[in-house]
């Protein structure tokens, strides 16, 4: 008797977590804003990439020597150091520094990623196939004033042992951009933006 | 010897004493049936234990054994035709797989490999509550493998070298970094290795970091003891950054002929040589009476001795720069880091077990509960097995002119070109990875 209420005890019990198990495991989606901040965890993300360029695009447009100059001077791209110990792909960075500086209409970029393939279409035009009326001319490219290069840091802290069910991360990231004039090898605008941000992980789980 | 022999002998006659002395089908079928509830749950638990230790991972082994036997090509191709296994033994499969792909020359398919393999370690950082529960009763078989502190160095020491020789520098300090976190980490389990800490400067100084570089070979130099090998890259560093007093103070332990050398180099041939096979983990069983068994594991030695990679001559150079590192002292000191937590683990397992045993009412269900435990309790020798026995770095400088580079000791089947020409100006790093019997 008393073993057949164990039982459907038990059964009772269980029968409810199988469920809930269950619909815990079953696939869901949601769609988020680009805009919206969202953080997993302490490691560099979408997020993060969205705000620096915003800080860093904003001086640089609103700072000499790009807020006095009218006529949209030619810059070049040389690209995001990555130093952090992570592994992250900075392109997208440079990528959307140069779409935010396009849009507020003062530079205008030399397209560095393409040159073997606007090269190799050169020599298409000028192989004969190609009539001299409608051929590109050769030797009119623009020379670039500026270059924009940049270095991603991280410092990582983690906090020390001590008895505690949670350990905490303290992660800081800085981008620093620079344009340096090609002609006199001067860096005429520097800036940086900086995010630090603490995370906590669970010792233990199920 | 003659004891462990006692032990086994031991094991055998209470074993047997199990099966034998109770008539067992019939009256195990009885005593189970007249069991508590909550005690039957028990022994579904063990037998359950029982049966998931059970499962070997024949491809892995399989794999393992074509590497060293034929050829890591061929190691490759049986592992690419087994599924990844989830769990227990997953990580372990990442490191093998990323070692021998590593040495069959697919650098991209072990860097995927292994960057799995970090991802799961950092995953591994929550402590499983339901698998230490359950390997608490049963054995550590049933727990994630997480690799010795050591093997998960040596993770990054792979992805370092596989980004250097896809010629990514930038991605070789990331691992870099998270490395020098795994050494600042656990200090004592990995200050042997020093060719990892000679990668680790050798990234920052790739990409111009002469700082981080500078700090790293005096970090290295003072592991060593003797700065020799490292003495050259210390003096330029030092002169680099000003620090005139460091300078004179290694230009002491430069060899004869060589202050000349550091200063016009424009490259260097670097070459990471693997030699030997790793030892391996080997059960020990200490028996007390009734049925309490006690197990853990060492390292076994697979390799006699060491010999250095010899490189050279070279027009003009004084002879290279080589660092080792011995695998086999590091993963003992690796064990021995967590020697006292595998003690604490197998204490609490043993008590409990006893615990559990101690308490069945039925004589013979006690004895069945007794001999599944028992059974269950062997060690965990789980390990990284087709790592080498020595990782030597070898650092040879090259000037402007054409230097014939030949390696003695090596066998002839290694392909080195016979010639590198250094790019005029900049500096010029051209790698290799090697691996000896």
């Amino acid at each position: 008797m008393f073993r057949n209420f164990v039982f459907k005890g038990f059964f009772w019990m269980a029968a409810p977590l199988m469920l809930l198990m269950m619909t815990g495991c079953s696939a869901t989606t949601r769609d988020f804003s680009p805009d919206d901040t969202l953080h997993y965890d302490e490691s560099y993300d979408f997020t993060d990439k969205k705000t620096i360029v915003n800080d860093l695009v904003s001086s640089l447009v609103s700072k000499p020597p790009l807020v006095a100059r009218y006529d949209r001077p030619v810059i070049i791209v040389y690209g995001v150091a990555n130093r952090t110990s992570e592994h992250i792909e900075t392109s997208g960075i440079t990528d959307d520094i140069r779409q935010e500086i396009m849009q507020s209409g003062k530079a205008r970029f030399v397209n560095k990623v393409q040159r073997d393939n606007i090269q190799s279409e050169s020599d298409y035009q000028y192989g004969g196939n190609v009539s001299a009326e409608t051929r590109l001319q050769r030797a009119r490219q623009v020379g670039a004033e500026y270059m924009l290069t940049g270095t991603l840091r991280s410092i990582k802290k983690k906090q020390p042992k001590q008895v505690r069910l949670k350990k905490k991360t303290l992660q800081y990231y800085s981008l620093t951009l620079e344009l340096t004039d090609l002609q006199t090898g001067l860096i005429e605008w520097t800036d940086s933006a900086e995010i630090v941000r603490e995370s906590s992980k669970p010792f233990i789980g199920w | 010897m003659d004891g462990q022999r006692g032990n086994r002998a031991g094991i055998f006659k209470t074993l047997y004493r199990v099966v034998a002395g109770s008539q067992f089908m019939g009256d195990m079928t009885r005593s189970v049936s007249e069991m508590p509830l909550i005690k039957r749950w028990w022994l579904l638990f063990c037998l359950i234990g029982a049966a998931a230790t059970g499962c070997a991972a024949g491809k892995l082994n399989s794999a393992r054994d074509a590497f060293y036997t034929s050829s890591p090509e061929q190691a490759a191709t049986v592992l690419s035709e087994t599924q990844t296994p989830s769990g227990r033994n997953e990580l372990l499969f990442y490191m093998e797989k990323g070692t021998i792909l590593h040495h069959s020359g697919d650098y991209q398919g072990s860097t995927e490999v292994l960057l799995k393999a970090t991802a799961l370690m950092e995953a591994q950082d929550i402590i499983s509550a339901s698998r230490q529960g359950a390997s608490l009763v049963t054995t550590e078989w049933l727990t994630d493998y997480k690799g010795e502190y050591a093997e998960r160095l040596l993770v990054h020491t792979y992805l370092m070298m596989n980004f250097l020789l896809m010629g990514k520098p930038e991605s070789a300090l990331v691992e870099a970094k998270q490395a020098l976190e795994i050494f600042d980490k656990y200090p004592d389990a990995c200050d042997n290795d020093i060719f990892t800490r000679a990668l680790i400067a050798h990234c920052f100084e790739v990409l111009g970091e002469i700082n981080g570089a500078y700090i790293e070979y005096k970090n290295l130099a003072q592991l060593m003891g003797d700065p020799t090998p490292v003495a050259g890259k210390l003096c330029e560093l030092a002169g680099r950054l000003g620090f005139y007093d460091d300078v004179a103070r290694y230009s002491a332990y430069l060899p004869p002929g060589m202050a000349k050398e550091t200063v016009d180099p424009c490259g260097e041939i670097v070459v990471f040589c693997s030699q030997g096979r790793a030892p391996v983990k080997i059960p020990h069983d200490i028996v007390l009476p009734p049925s309490i068994r006690f197990s853990f594991s060492t390292y076994e030695s697979r390799h006699s001795r060491f010999r250095p990679p010899a490189v050279g001559p070279l027009a003009g150079s004084a002879g290279a720069a080589i660092i080792t590192t011995d695998v086999e002292k590091l993963l003992n000191a690796s064990l021995k880091e967590r020697l006292a937590q595998i003690l604490l683990k197998e204490t609490a397992r043993v008590a409990a077990k006893e615990a559990i045993a101690h308490n069945i009412e039925n004589n013979d269900a006690e004895l069945l509960v007794r001999a599944i435990f028992f059974l269950l309790e062997m060690p965990d020798t789980r390990c990284w097995q087709t790592l080498p026995a020595y990782f030597s770095l070898v650092r040879v400088p090259v000037s402007n002119k054409d230097h014939p580079i030949r390696l003695r000791g090596i066998p002839s089947a290694v392909s080195l070109p016979e010639t590198c020409k250094t790019p005029a100006g900049g500096a010029f790093y051209q790698y290799f990875s090697i691996r000896t019997p």
